[in-house]
């Protein structure tokens, strides 16, 4: 009796390791199928099978399939949806070579992962990059932060990221500008976001001169509409109140230009700027001073 | 597999930066400020009766294009109650007779006792832009505190030319004697 059930349990185990092993099989051949549809260009069934296989057990930890589905997805990108900024095969398949890449020990395809990665991430700099105007730049900033993601696999040095990311965030704050000066009223809220952005390149790199400058010209440009956006028959009282806050940002502006300075006494711009700021604030001889080493500026030229 | 790779490197756009930059306004607001208080005085003083026809002129004595322009745009804007205001570019103390404001610019203080000179009799405001002005005869002097552009008060040199000036503007004022 002990005989026939010791029998009976080795041969349900048998059973059990044959149906495991097929099922594996089964995957494994789901990757394989996955690959052959590749080749035939059936993407929408090259898809299907690669997506059942790294969903299953047996091979959802398969470097190979990954890399599989990541070349699946990023040919599906290639050819369906290039114009398409939103594109989902696209991050579909930098996240499948970023996952191949975490799960290939054996390192076999991981250079060729990050190759493809550079490839797509640069996809999305660039629609980043197109994506800068006032209708789609909620797409530009997407993007970017995509880009930057993925970007660290491809060049992980933090010295490289920031200077991308003080590039995009510099046109983004002009950008905002932009928008914010075309309908003052109606769109202040871009004002706040363009100087939060020039804030968050002064945080990287205190020494740009090109935030420094620019957080100046807001500042200035905010203080002098608040003045010439003023009616004539302003009340007395009213006009007071109206320079008090004039002359706060132009005292916020003077830091900025000043750094800007600093950096390149030379820059025509920023002696203007800083001329205009010392007259604002009715400091005639420093404005002089700085229009003065203008003019020489000038006559050099 | 490789042999299916196809790895093709955009080129980075570049991204550029500017900003919209109007740093050369700063005389076009300061000119608007004076305009402001200007207005402000036609309305915070009273003219004899005799001056409420015609036009309301000011007579601008020294040369300041930005000024110039922000008081003619105020004349073609405003009133002062029914009267029109006019903008005079002043090349002589003697047009300043024919004035009810004469403001007479920095550059041009050195006037300022020809200008007194020919008013006597009138009902001329002046307004001066130099420290000092409104012990010297001018009625209001623009002057800087702190940074501010404020102004100094004469209220003598107002009256004495049968002019009225209203409690309000006087308080808002640097009292001078």
């Amino acid at each position: 009796m002990i005989i026939k059930m010791l029998n009976l349990k080795r041969t349900v185990c048998l059973t059990m390791l044959l149906v495991i092993a097929a099922l594996a099989e089964a995957q494994q051949s789901k990757v394989s199928a996955a690959y052959a549809f590749f080749q035939q260009d059936q993407l929408d069934s090259a898809r299907a099978c690669i997506d059942a296989a790294v969903q299953h057990p047996e091979t959802s930890a398969d470097a190979q399939a990954w890399y599989l589905r990541g070349f699946i997805y990023k040919t599906i990108y290639n050819k369906q949806e290039r114009s398409n900024k939103l594109s989902p095969s696209r991050l579909e398949a930098l996240t499948s070579f970023k996952k191949s890449t975490t799960l290939d020990t054996a390192q076999g395809n991981v250079q060729e992962c990050i190759k493809n990665v550079k490839y797509l991430a640069t996809t999305l700099y660039n629609d980043a990059a197109a994506s800068l105007d006032s209708i789609d730049y909620k797409i530009a900033i997407g993007n970017f932060e995509k880009f930057k993601e993925y970007y660290l696999l491809v060049d992980p040095t933090p010295a490289n990221i920031q200077q991308k990311d003080i590039a995009f965030s510099l046109a983004m704050a002009a950008l905002y500008t932009q928008i914010f000066e075309s309908n003052k009223k109606g769109k202040a809220e871009f004002l706040k976001m363009a100087k939060d952005a020039y804030n968050r390149i002064l945080a990287i790199d205190p020494n740009n001169i090109g935030a420094n400058y620019n957080m100046g010209v807001l500042y200035y440009n905010q203080a002098v509409n608040l003045i010439n956006q003023s009616d004539y028959d302003l009340d007395i009282v009213a006009l007071s109140d109206i320079q008090d806050n004039s002359i706060n940002l132009f005292k916020e502006s003077l830091p900025f230009m000043e750094k800007a300075y600093e950096l390149d006494p030379k820059r025509r711009e920023t002696l203007l700027g800083l001329s205009g700021i010392y007259f604002s604030l009715n400091e005639f001889e420093k404005s002089n001073m700085y229009k003065q080493k203008l003019e020489e500026l000038e006559k050099q030229k | 597999m490789k042999k299916l790779l196809f790895i093709l490197l955009l080129p980075l756009v570049l991204l550029t930066q500017s900003a919209a930059t109007r740093l050369d306004q700063s005389e076009e607001a300061g000119a608007r400020i004076k305009a402001i208080y200007i207005y402000n005085f036609t309305k915070y003083i009273e003219w004899p009766a005799e001056y409420k026809e015609g036009n309301f002129v000011i007579g601008v004595y020294g040369t300041s294009i930005p000024l110039l322009n922000e008081l003619n745009k105020m004349a073609a804007s405003k009133t002062v109650g029914s009267q029109k205001m006019e903008i005079r570019n002043m090349t002589s103390a003697a047009e300043a007779a024919q004035c009810h404001i004469v403001y007479i610019l920095a550059d041009n203080s050195s006037q300022l006792a020809d200008v007194v000179s020919k008013i006597k009799g009138k009902s001329t405001l002046i307004v001066a832009d130099k420290a000092g002005m409104a012990k010297l005869g001018a009625g209001i002097n623009f002057s800087v505190v702190e940074n501010k552009q404020k102004i100094e008060l004469n209220r003598a040199n107002i009256e004495k030319y049968k002019l009225k000036v209203a409690s309000t503007l006087v308080e808002m004022a640097v009292q001078v004697k």
